[in-house]
């Protein structure tokens, strides 16, 4: 039985529906997002993975609307408790982020200003989205509740970034993204930059602040061990498309779409040695796209229809979609 | 067995000062073999700040050790003739982890291809160039028509370093150095650019030394693994023992943090551990005995006075720990010979 999707949507805290981004480059536009639609339930953990120019990035920073200049959002919603974020003035999304919807971005520990001391730039956040009325008093015991919960003492407020080490700085930019208690966080290879000791701590704190204030998290990356850690539910992209939405465990278990499939295989393990399986074949181009699914070329399994026709993401078990047509009604 | 390419006992101290102040010791008597006689890929594995890449660089010619040397073929790197020299430039190649800086920016990538094939007389007309070119690319996955003819500014990470690949693969080296070869790359390109550097080990007999902190693909791809801190070997030896038997304290709270692609075996293991490395680091002064003593839950007395030597716990493996005193000490350069001699 496959579950009714407005159900499920209804119950959803972002709903994002068919998300189209351009950019305008020299050599013509670049469809980098076409076509991405999916939802996230109250604390939930979704991963968003792919590989570079699978548009997992860009996905993340159109829902903050934080692209580059030279990118355009051609279409599609971003419902945020019902509200489409793509519709808001400047000033009112400018009030939702970090209040409702925040960010901690690739590198983030680099988008610190070097010139402040920590505590002044959390007060800033704050500051930000208040009008007055506020004493420094009522913001500093807010910020040392936040540091304290991401396991950094209260003294990190009177410290310049470049006196933290990068471990220190990612929790101060946790710090800032739940400062204001926002109902999603997107992490944006949040600790891409650390070392796995010390990436295992932070990835760990992300955890324990999200689940204590009920936060949804999108966590964006291309480390698949890091997904298998912390995610509930996997969406991997290919070519700026959604190809598979599902629950982390069968992802990676029994994975549906035939990229998935060869992702999965192709991760190294502790189990076998010298046994690399990479996914032959290049990334498309998304300057010229292949016709039908962008997975065509490299699909072993591609049939006719596949050069021909886009296969649409669907649902096609409970909590499991995939855009491929190996699961087309009646082939399935 | 000879060797080709060995680190004997080597320290690199940066910035001395008056008083020390500043003095980092980045290596801190490292040994370390690759034989001549067997093809093989050694990794080369710690976190930032554990040395690995000083030893790379060390390894490459491109600093000098303060105390200790480096041989290649059994001659000193410092003591070398221009010919040799320009030999072991051939036979050892390296590829590094973002090679953006390799690149002159004001030139197409071409260049960076076409001139090691002019200065090592690797061709004879344009055309057999070209080709060499091409195929090297194309082992590296690239398309040739995509990649030629471009400025470096115009590909990406990923494209740039298997143009690095592909260059090394040009020469035919002997040994490859590669530091963090994978780490910007895709994960499915990741297994792609691996297997071709395995093969070159198993089809053209070239060794391998692999530097990461990416224990699984050190795992996958190596031999034997030396596991660095603060520029001392903690644990060596072959990696089915360090890497799923690990004896140091270091070296099993690395293992435990691995994300393993797996969400059926979870972040688990070494409670003890995470509860002491969580603590706030203390900053990187000098530690008079080991120098992970200051985040080790079984640190005792004799930790503090001096550093461990290595105790050779099994044939194909030694660890820097007293909990292992009751094994035989054993010196980094008989280790080092063992395990490449195996």
């Amino acid at each position: 039985m496959v579950r009714d999707r407005a159900q499920d949507r209804d119950a959803c805290v972002l709903d994002v529906r068919d998300l189209r981004v351009s950019y305008h480059t020299a050599a013509g536009p670049v469809r980098a997002v076409n076509g991405v639609s999916f939802f996230l339930r109250p604390a939930e953990r979704l991963g968003l993975v792919g590989e570079s120019g699978s548009g997992k990035t860009t996905t993340a920073l159109s829902l903050m609307r934080l692209l580059q200049e030279s990118a355009v959002i051609e279409g599609g919603e971003v419902l945020l408790d019902g509200v489409d974020l793509l519709r808001l003035s400047q000033e009112a999304m400018r009030l939702a982020r970090f209040a409702r919807i925040s960010l901690i971005p690739q590198g983030a520990m680099n988008s610190l200003n070097p010139m402040m001391k920590v505590g002044e730039q959390l007060r800033d956040t704050i500051r930000a989205h208040r009008n007055g009325g506020n004493s420094r008093v009522t913001f500093d015991t807010r910020i040392q509740e936040v540091l304290q919960s991401v396991d950094l003492y209260a003294g990190v407020m009177d410290r310049y970034p470049h006196e933290l080490s990068g471990g220190m700085k990612q929790r101060v930019c946790i710090a800032m993204a739940i400062l204001l208690n926002p109902k999603v966080i997107i992490a944006d290879e949040p600790t891409s930059a650390l070392d796995v000791v010390v990436q295992r701590q932070v990835m760990e704190t992300l955890r324990r602040v999200q689940e204590a204030l009920g936060a949804s998290v999108i966590l964006v990356g291309h480390d698949m061990g890091l997904m298998a850690q912390f995610v509930d539910r996997i969406g991997v992209m290919y070519g700026g498309k959604l190809v598979e939405v599902g629950p982390v465990r069968g992802i990676f278990k029994d994975p549906l779409h035939p990229y998935t499939q060869l992702l999965i295989k192709s991760l190294p393990n502790l189990q076998t040695k010298e046994d690399f399986r990479g996914i032959p074949g290049l990334t498309p181009s998304l300057l010229a796209p292949p016709p039908g699914c962008m997975f065509h070329p490299r699909c072993p399994q591609a049939m006719q229809r596949c050069s021909v026709d886009v296969p649409a993401l669907a649902e096609v078990k409970p909590d499991r979609w995939v855009a491929c047509h190996l699961y087309d009604r009646g082939q399935a | 067995m000879k060797s080709l390419l060995e680190a004997r006992n080597v320290t690199r101290i940066f910035g001395s000062g008056l008083l020390h102040k500043g003095r980092t010791v980045a290596v801190d008597g490292v040994s370390l073999i690759i034989s001549e006689d067997k093809p093989s890929i050694t990794a080369i594995a710690g976190e930032s700040g554990s040395g690995k890449t000083t030893l790379a660089r060390l390894l490459l010619g491109m600093i000098q050790p303060t105390s200790g040397s480096i041989l290649y073929r059994g001659d000193s790197l410092t003591a070398m003739d221009g010919r040799a020299r320009k030999k072991f430039r051939r036979e050892v190649q390296a590829i590094f982890q973002d090679p953006y800086e390799a690149y002159n920016p004001v030139y197409k990538v071409d260049q960076t291809l076409s001139t090691p094939v002019r200065k090592f007389r690797l061709a004879h007309s344009k055309e057999e160039a070209h080709q060499r070119i091409a195929e090297s690319l194309r082992m590296a996955g690239l398309r040739p028509e995509e990649t030629l003819g471009r400025y470096p500014h115009q590909l990406s990470g990923g494209q740039r370093q298997r143009i690095m690949v592909a260059r090394a693969l040009l020469l035919n080296p002997r040994v490859i150095l590669a530091d963090e070869p994978v780490s910007m790359v895709d994960a499915s390109l990741r297994a792609t650019i691996l297997e071709s550097l395995v093969r070159l080990k198993r089809e053209l007999g070239i060794s391998l030394i692999y530097i990461t902190h990416d224990l699984t693909t050190a795992y996958q791809a190596s031999q034997n693994i030396y596991i660095l801190y603060r520029g001392s070997v903690a644990e060596v030896g072959s990696v089915e023992k360090v890497i799923k038997d690990p004896k140091h304290p270091y070296t099993r709270l690395l293992v435990s943090s691995v994300p393993l692609p797996d969400p059926d075996i979870r972040w688990g293991g070494e409670s003890a551990i995470e509860a002491r490395a969580s603590a706030p680091s203390a900053p990187l002064q000098e530690v008079r005995g080991c120098k992970f003593s200051n985040r080790c839950p079984y640190v005792m007395a004799e930790c503090r006075q001096a550093p461990p030597p290595l105790y050779r716990t099994d044939d194909d493996r030694a660890v820097a720990c007293y909990l292992h005193k009751n094994s035989a000490p054993v010196g980094g350069r008989e280790m080092a010979e063992s395990l490449a001699l195996a």
